[in-house]
């Protein structure tokens, strides 16, 4: 498959070959009235107020909304960095809410890939190592020897960044050092990745590619929620929810996105990538 | 095979900052080469010396008594539990040598005892080994103790002269040196040896016979009690035979004589070790705190994608242990090399050789345990914080607020000090920004301190202490004669000499005890002061001093008691003198200073005892100059005054010789506590150059933000180092206070180690005040490093994200 060369060793839940779920069908992400309250100095002050949501695979949302709405307490929510003051977090079926600190850490591995807005590789690592790394610590795709280092190269030409696999990430760009970390939330081949506004710190011509990024992933079958200020890279997702004040008060469907799927083949063309044509 | 990234992340992080892995590093090998020097030494002298003592099948018990031949030889050594015995003769005479002291070409005389051996290629016990020259010596020659040949000024092939008990001078050529471990050192007591065949002894005009019967008991020779059962029932036998015991010795079986004044000093030297190590393990948990802080953000992107807090645990504690194993690495062969020094100054106050060279693998193994396991220790409660943070609390911008600035107490007490300038108070202020780490770095200060001025203290105290007990000694030259000489003429001759004060005759008997059981104790010396004597300050620690009254009174010393432990103030005590078993009662204890063990008495009943009244040996006398030269110069003059008057002298103390000696055991001590206080020293000195190097490290964003807001060079510099000088003026002032008790401490239990009773203590001013100098000196130094590396950032650098 596209994406993933994925052999049992990834993910509970596969994603393989499900491109659009019927809507009766269990969702993927499930939140259930989702409360989250912080304490602070001035009180306890609510950042979520009862989110429903639900995602299946293989959508792209984009969640907007202005600063402080709690976009990011939501996208924490699913990846399991943070935990609900009340109700269900459900992902791919498991209730994240339940899970102690070191069994998030495991399923999160494998479940979902995360992408920060500072890029945030480890500086004392190559390109590469910083993303043979969740393989290392998930122990996935140690078939042989070579497996993980050449999973991580071909992530790295999926984001076309293979010929600075062995630089420091310090001498590359912020949109390069954004590719490199797009292929490091795919090395354990998870079914979701959530992304905190990942071209919050980029420039429009960057932002564009690195969301573009998201939109081959998305073909490919990943499920993907994106956080983002941005509301033109926004409508290009096929969801878009809009959060303020810690509910969400709008949630739509974006029609045509699919002009972009063309340009995906081409792209992939460019790249020479012959599974890109099957997909 | 290439290691997993994780760990290749754990070898980067350690080499991507030399600055704070040397740290680190440095400050673990100080600690374990501290322990290293003091296990090792002791190991291998523990290991060696008895090896090395055993090879020379040493007596043991040693019988002085009147001459005697082969025949008694052969009856003692069939008898039942001697394994062996042999006879030798101890000669006591005196060698010319270089006067140190006096005018070039001046000579002065030397205490040697010839030791006469029947066989130098067949002895059995007591084996004294060639060292290098001739071997044996021919007639008319001697081989000199290797230890003894400086104290002798002798060369080989050159001959020395020496003054027999009749006062012949006769020449003997020195042809070589040999090796024994059985005479008590020259360091220790001032007593050269020299070994001759019965042949020279001849020569000498010296009867052939024996003197002394050295014994080997069969079984159980490693029981004290057995050898002195086996000991007393040898002097019984030659007694019945009609040979006069004089003396027996039955020292502590296969033990070295100064084994016992080791042990207090190793252990003195290990508790010193062990803080270091301890004070070490203070600057680990600070720099593997920061560097957990410093690595938030990484833990939480690791957890991310997929870590487990196990896994980062392991990798940070793996960093610890990579620490710990290139510390290892250093101390090693560095605490090989100190250890090595150790071992030859010991081996040259003790005279052994030692054989082993390399660390004992035992210690070794220990060491590796210590070098990894403390830092791991250390490390774990830092590392386990660290690495539980949730992944929130490591990404977001709130939380980690428990070392925000402006909680505490003291924090609200420092903002509102308002006379200082705004760059002083960014200083005081980040001095208790981090409490944690700031009472890890003190109280390494703090200890290091306290203890570097307690060891000045006790070298203090011990001088004021020998100063005390010799001034109870108020003369300065003693005078040894030939035979008794009316005490009133001995005393007016000398006063007639200019630039005495005073004179006195007093009587001196080398005696031993007699203990209720019959055994016998070692040599004490019996000194009979006149009753109403000007020339003894005794310092009193129980009972009364003599009265002129008093008859069969003795004042004891602490010496003598540690030898004799059972004796009482009130007690009786029997000793004998010149062969006759005499009982006195113990009037008082005063203290010694290693003189050795020592009782006073009353010289009226002194004399008639001994059958001398109104006459005496021995002459004592003070001088109005009282300096060492004018002390050398007046023994000299003193001894040509008397033999010009035809009064034999056949030797002269000053206090001034005997107090060097004295202070050269205390020196050899000084320098033992002195390494290790600077080893203490160097690990405070890492302590606060390791908390300077990371607070800068952690501030880098604040400093580039004062850059920018146009603070000069020399200001941002002048804040650190501001912050380095106020820490170690922290720990100066709390570590001198400290000493106040510990030195006390220290002391007593180098005073009860050492001198068997307490020392007058005495807190080192100047200490204080040297330590002053060098804690100014590091804490501007260990601060000026990272103060320039940080001023030296760019702006563009420190806010740069990584
Ligand atoms: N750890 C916390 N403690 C207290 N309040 C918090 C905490 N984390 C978030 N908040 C508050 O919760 C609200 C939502 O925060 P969140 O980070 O989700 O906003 P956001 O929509 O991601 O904003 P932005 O677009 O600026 O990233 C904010 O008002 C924030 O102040
Ligand atoms: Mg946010």
């Amino acid at each position: 498959m596209f994406w993933s060369r994925s052999n049992g060793a990834g993910s509970p839940i596969s994603t393989n070959g499900v491109a659009h779920a019927a809507p009766h069908a269990p969702r993927l992400i499930d939140l259930r009235h989702v409360v989250k309250n912080y304490a602070t100095a001035a009180g306890a002050y609510t950042a979520l107020r009862g989110i429903d949501l639900g995602v299946d695979a293989g959508e792209f949302v984009a969640v907007v909304g202005k600063s402080g709405s709690g976009k990011s307490t939501l996208s924490n929510m699913i990846t399991g960095i943070d935990r609900p003051t009340s109700g269900e977090v459900l992902v791919g079926g498991v209730a994240v809410q339940q899970l102690t600190e070191g069994q998030i850490a495991v399923w999160r591995g494998r479940t979902v890939g995360v992408v920060f807005q500072f890029f945030q590789l480890l500086p004392t690592l190559t390109v590469v190592e910083n993303i043979m790394l969740p393989m290392d610590f998930c122990n996935t795709f140690n078939e042989h020897r070579h497996a993980r280092r050449e999973r991580a190269l071909f992530l790295l030409s999926q984001v076309d960044m293979q010929m600075h696999a062995d630089k420091l990430p310090t001498a590359l760009s912020g949109g390069q050092q954004q590719r490199i970390a797009i292929a490091r939330a795919l090395a354990n081949d998870p079914p979701i990745v959530v992304a905190d506004e990942p071209t919050g710190n980029l420039d429009s011509h960057t932002a564009d590619a690195v969301f573009h990024l998201f939109e081959q992933l998305v073909a490919a079958g990943k499920t993907i929620l994106m956080v983002t200020h941005d509301d033109d890279l926004a409508r290009r997702a096929t969801r878009t929810i809009t959060i303020a004040d810690g509910e969400i008060i709008s949630d739509r469907p974006n029609y045509a996105p699919h002009a972009v799927v063309d340009d995906d083949v081409d792209d992939a063309i460019l790249l020479g990538d012959e599974e890109l044509r099957l997909a | 095979m290439i290691p997993a990234p994780r760990w290749r992340k754990v070898l980067r992080d350690v080499l991507r900052n030399p600055t704070r892995t040397l740290l680190v590093v440095l400050s673990i090998a100080v600690g374990v080469i501290a322990v290293a020097i003091v296990m090792g030494a002791y190991g291998i002298i523990a290991a060696d010396l008895p090896n090395a003592f055993d090879a020379t099948n040493p007596a043991h018990a040693n019988i002085r008594m009147q001459p005697f031949a082969d025949d008694l030889v052969d009856v003692v050594g069939r008898m039942d539990g001697v394994a062996d015995a042999a006879g030798r003769r101890v000669v006591s005479v005196q060698a010319r040598v270089p006067d140190p002291e006096g005018p070039p070409g001046a000579t002065t005389w030397q205490d040697l005892q010839l030791l006469v051996i029947d066989d130098f290629d067949d002895q059995r016990i007591n084996i004294v080994r060639p060292e290098s020259g001739a071997w044996p010596p021919d007639k008319g020659e001697m081989l000199v103790e290797r230890a003894s040949m400086a104290a002798l000024g002798a060369v080989e092939g050159e001959p020395l002269t020496i003054k027999l008990a009749n006062d012949d001078e006769r020449a003997l050529k020195v042809v070589g040196q040999a090796h024994d471990m059985n005479e008590v050192s020259l360091a220790i007591t001032g007593l050269a040896s020299g070994y001759i065949t019965p042949d020279t002894l001849e020569k000498l005009g010296l009867d052939r016979r024996y003197n002394e019967m050295l014994i080997r008991v069969a079984e159980n020779a490693d029981q004290r009690s057995h050898n002195e059962e086996i000991a007393r029932a040898v002097a019984d036998k030659v007694e019945k035979g009609g040979y006069t015991v004089f003396r027996t010795s039955v020292p502590r079986p296969g033990e070295h004589f100064l084994e016992q004044f080791l042990s207090p000093m190793l252990l003195i030297l290990g508790a010193l070790g062990v803080l270091s190590l301890l004070l070490s393990s203070f600057l680990l948990v600070n720099i593997i705190t920061a560097l957990l802080a410093q690595q938030t953000r990484q833990i939480g992107v690791m957890k991310t994608v997929g870590a487990s807090a196990g896994q980062l645990t392991r990798m940070y504690l793996a960093s610890v242990a990579l620490f710990g194993a290139l510390a290892l690495a250093i101390a090693l062969p560095l605490g090989t090399l100190l250890m090595n020094a150790l071992l030859a100054f010991v081996a040259r106050l003790m005279n052994f050789n030692v054989v082993t060279n390399r660390l004992p693998l035992p210690v070794v193994a220990v060491l590796i345990v210590i070098a990894m396991g403390v830092p791991v220790i250390a490390a774990l409660g830092p590392i386990l914080r660290g690495t539980r943070v949730t992944v929130r609390e490591a990404i977001s911008d709130f939380g980690a607020g428990s070392t925000v600035f402006g909680r505490s107490r003291i924090d609200q007490a420092l903002e509102s000090i308002r006379f200082l300038s705004r760059p002083q108070l960014i200083s005081l202020r980040n001095t208790f920004r981090r409490k944690g780490r700031l009472i890890l770095t003190l109280t390494t200060l703090i200890l290091a301190s306290a203890i570097f001025i307690s060891v000045f203290s006790v070298r203090a105290s011990l001088f004021r202490t020998m100063d005390d007990a010799f001034a109870y000694w108020n003369y300065e030259v003693r005078l040894n004669f030939a035979r008794a000489y009316r005490a009133e003429h001995l005393a007016a001759v000398a006063l007639e000499v200019p630039g005495v004060r005073a004179a006195e005759a007093w009587g001196l008997r080398n005696v031993y005890r007699v203990r209720p059981d019959d055994t016998e104790s070692d040599n004490i010396r019996l000194i009979a002061p006149q009753p109403d004597t000007k020339l003894l300050n005794p310092t009193l620690l129980e009972g009364r001093w003599l009265l002129p009254t008093d008859e069969d009174a003795v004042v004891i010393n602490t010496d003598l008691l540690d030898d004799e432990p059972d004796l009482r103030v009130g007690d009786r005590m029997v000793l004998n003198v010149d062969g006759r078993d005499v009982a006195w009662t113990i009037v008082g204890l005063v203290r010694s200073v290693m003189a050795g063990p020592y009782a006073y008495t009353n010289y009226p009943y002194f004399a008639r005892m001994v059958r001398q009244v109104g006459q005496a040996d021995i002459l004592n006398v003070a001088l109005e100059d009282q300096s060492p030269a004018a002390q050398t110069a007046m023994a000299l003059e003193l001894e040509r005054v008397f033999e010009a008057q035809g009064m034999r002298v056949v030797g002269t103390e000053t206090t001034a010789a005997q107090r060097d000696q004295v202070g050269d055991q205390y020196g050899i001590l000084i320098a033992f506590l002195a390494l290790m206080a600077l080893l203490l020293a160097i690990v405070g000195g890492l302590g606060l150059s390791g908390t300077m190097s990371i607070n800068v490290l952690e501030r880098r964003r604040e400093i580039g933000i004062m850059r920018s807001i146009g603070a000069s060079t020399p200001a941002i510099m002048r804040i650190i180092i501001f912050e380095g000088v106020l820490i170690g003026a922290m720990g100066w002032i709390l570590g001198a206070l400290l000493a106040l008790p510990l030195s006390r401490i220290l002391s007593d239990a180098v005073g009860e180690g050492f001198i068997h009773s307490t020392l007058t203590w005495t807190y080192s001013l100047g200490g204080a005040a040297f330590w002053l100098l060098v804690m100014a000196g590091v804490a501007a130094l260990s601060s000026f490093v990272p103060a320039r590396q940080a001023a030296s950032l760019t702006v563009r650098e420190v806010l740069a994200y990584e």
